[in-house]
């Protein structure tokens, strides 16, 4: 009589005693912004049943890698909205996954912006370049809602950068989105030398020379981030812009 | 008068060594096993796809191959103690001996995690494997990359080392073994009340859905103590899932592990206990 009382007691002092580690542990997972999109009924009916039971079961990167493999599919057959959707779907399911992000905006921005521009089923070439600009607003949408996601990592912030620089032809955004990557601390040395490109083509020559001839003073040698010399880059750029600008040779950098 | 024998730790020891090298001798296992390093060994022919996305394919089937398969292993492997012993009737031999039931149990117990201790272990081991063919042949692929510039190939090249080689994938390993462990706990905990296996496995896959299914059903309920109070008799086997967000490159921290891993030893302990007092009531 004693045993199912002491298994009574043991498994009420289990709810008492996990309430606030449980608590805790969830309050750690939502600050750290773990996990995804809840699954609700709405999910199921997106992912379809299997997915959805994989999702329940606690497999949200094998379910989402498997619907980004999808993609592929609906590229070779061009069924570009589908793949929008299935994008889309990917980065609700997983909304910290940098590669999701980026490599669906560069799909949109690039790939199927160029597909739908060259389509033969477009009337006149003004379409084409409609649909074209349609598709890479949507890249410039969907990098935006990555960033809203993933603030804190330089691939969205270059990403941004590289659409703006390539395809809106917008140097001076372009330049804030690189001067954002570059200040991350794992952001490839090549950020660098975008962001003071930039620089040259919004701001002019001059506040190129200006910023470089700065990191030269400031961070000579600045650490390599990636194995790559900074230093003969800098030294690189400072000798072309010195060039440019006709600067004397008594007033150039000794670099 | 009945002579009481005292707790031996010894006696547990022997116990789980012989059910361990039981268990690795089952057929049954040997097969999940060796299918596990299969589809682990697979994982790593994705391609077609940019870097980051093959080596987070390779990190996520592989995570989660090692998750279905010691979830596998874990629940028949435990399942089958008990009502093995009791159809062989060797129980009744080795309880005739000064053996106390709860070292019984626990030799049990422990000799089941050995086994689902070896299995993630070698699944570990097969996953490393996978992950450093895939990497080795990335850098190769971007060496013979005609496209890339010196410079963007050493770059390339960097990242795709600090993308392979991620330590904080033991922490997500670690845990999922934690949760293995408390599986095998609660399917031990449904041996002692039942004597065929099939209803044991069962059962063990309801609490494994169940556990995951936790966290849905407080989204629709709500979060009310007395809902959570009483969802908290089954285990929220959502929160040890943090191989998702260390493949997105999350940061992890050591005291979110720490309180995971405790939450998992702590339920693991109760559910031994309470499967000890069902057993040790138990006619057999």
């Amino acid at each position: 009589m004693r045993r199912p009382v002491l298994v009574v007691v043991l498994l009420l002092g289990l709810a008492a005693a996990m309430m606030p580690l449980e608590d805790r542990i969830h309050a750690e997972r939502v600050a750290l912004k773990y996990g995804g999109t809840p699954v609700t009924l709405a999910m199921r009916d997106r992912v379809g049943q299997g997915m959805a039971i994989g999702l329940l079961a606690g497999f949200r990167g094998v379910v989402a890698d498997f619907l980004w493999i999808g993609n592929h599919g609906y590229f070779e057959r061009k069924e570009w909205i589908r793949m929008y959707r299935n994008m889309e779907l990917c980065t609700t399911l997983q909304p910290q996954a940098v590669t999701f992000w980026d490599t669906g905006a560069w799909h949109m921005g690039w790939n199927i912006a160029h597909a739908v521009s060259i389509d033969p089923a477009n009337r006149t070439q003004a379409e084409g370049l409609k649909r074209q600009r349609e598709w890479q607003n949507k890249a410039r949408e969907f990098l935006a809602d990555g960033l809203a996601n993933i603030p804190h990592r330089w691939e969205l912030h270059h990403g941004m950068g590289m659409l703006y620089w390539l395809k809106f032809n917008d140097h001076c955004q372009a330049r804030d989105f690189f001067r954002q990557a570059t200040a991350f601390p794992d952001a490839p040395s090549y950020c660098l030398r975008m962001y003071a490109r930039r620089v040259e083509d919004c701001d002019g020559p001059q506040a190129a020379y200006d910023l470089w001839k700065q990191y030269w003073r400031e961070g000579n040698p600045i650490p390599s981030r990636d194995g790559i010399d900074l230093k003969s880059v800098m030294r690189r750029e400072l000798r072309r812009l010195e060039e440019r600008l006709n600067i004397p040779a008594q007033q150039r950098i000794r670099a | 008068m009945t002579e009481r024998v005292g707790f031996s730790f010894g006696r547990i020891v022997t116990i789980a060594a012989n059910t361990f090298i039981e268990s690795l001798r089952q057929k049954v296992y040997n097969i999940l096993l060796v299918f596990a390093l299969v589809v682990i060994a697979s994982a790593s022919f994705f391609s077609q796809f940019t870097f980051s996305e093959q080596l987070k394919f390779v990190k996520d089937f592989c995570l989660g191959a090692i998750s279905v398969f010691g979830t596998l292993i874990a629940i028949v492997g435990t399942a089958q103690l008990l009502p093995a012993e009791l159809e062989n009737r060797t129980i009744y031999t080795i309880l005739a001996k000064p053996v106390r039931r709860g070292e019984f149990l626990l030799g049990k117990y422990l000799g089941s995690l050995w086994l689902v201790f070896l299995s993630v272990v070698v699944m570990s081991v097969m996953f490393g494997a996978a992950l450093y063919f895939k990497e080795n042949r990335l850098v190769a692929e971007t060496r013979l990359d005609r496209n890339l510039s010196a410079e963007e190939a050493a770059t390339t090249v960097t990242r795709i080392h600090r993308e392979a080689r991620d330590g904080d994938l033991v922490k997500g390993v670690a845990l999922t073994f934690v949760k293995l462990c408390l599986l095998a706990a609660i399917t031990l905990l449904f041996s002692t009340v039942s004597t065929s296996m099939v209803f044991n496995v069962a059962m063990g896959f309801m609490a494994f859905l169940a556990g995951h299914l936790r966290g849905a059903v407080v989204e629709i309920l709500g979060e009310g103590r007395v809902i959570r109070g009483l969802l908290t008799v089954i285990p929220d086997l959502g929160a040890f899932n943090v191989a998702d967000d260390i493949i997105l490159g999350n940061a992890i921290p050591w005291e979110h592990c720490a309180h995971v891993a405790l939450y998992g030893v702590a339920y693991t302990a109760v559910v031994v206990t309470v499967a000890y007092l069902v057993f040790a009531d138990r006619e057999i």
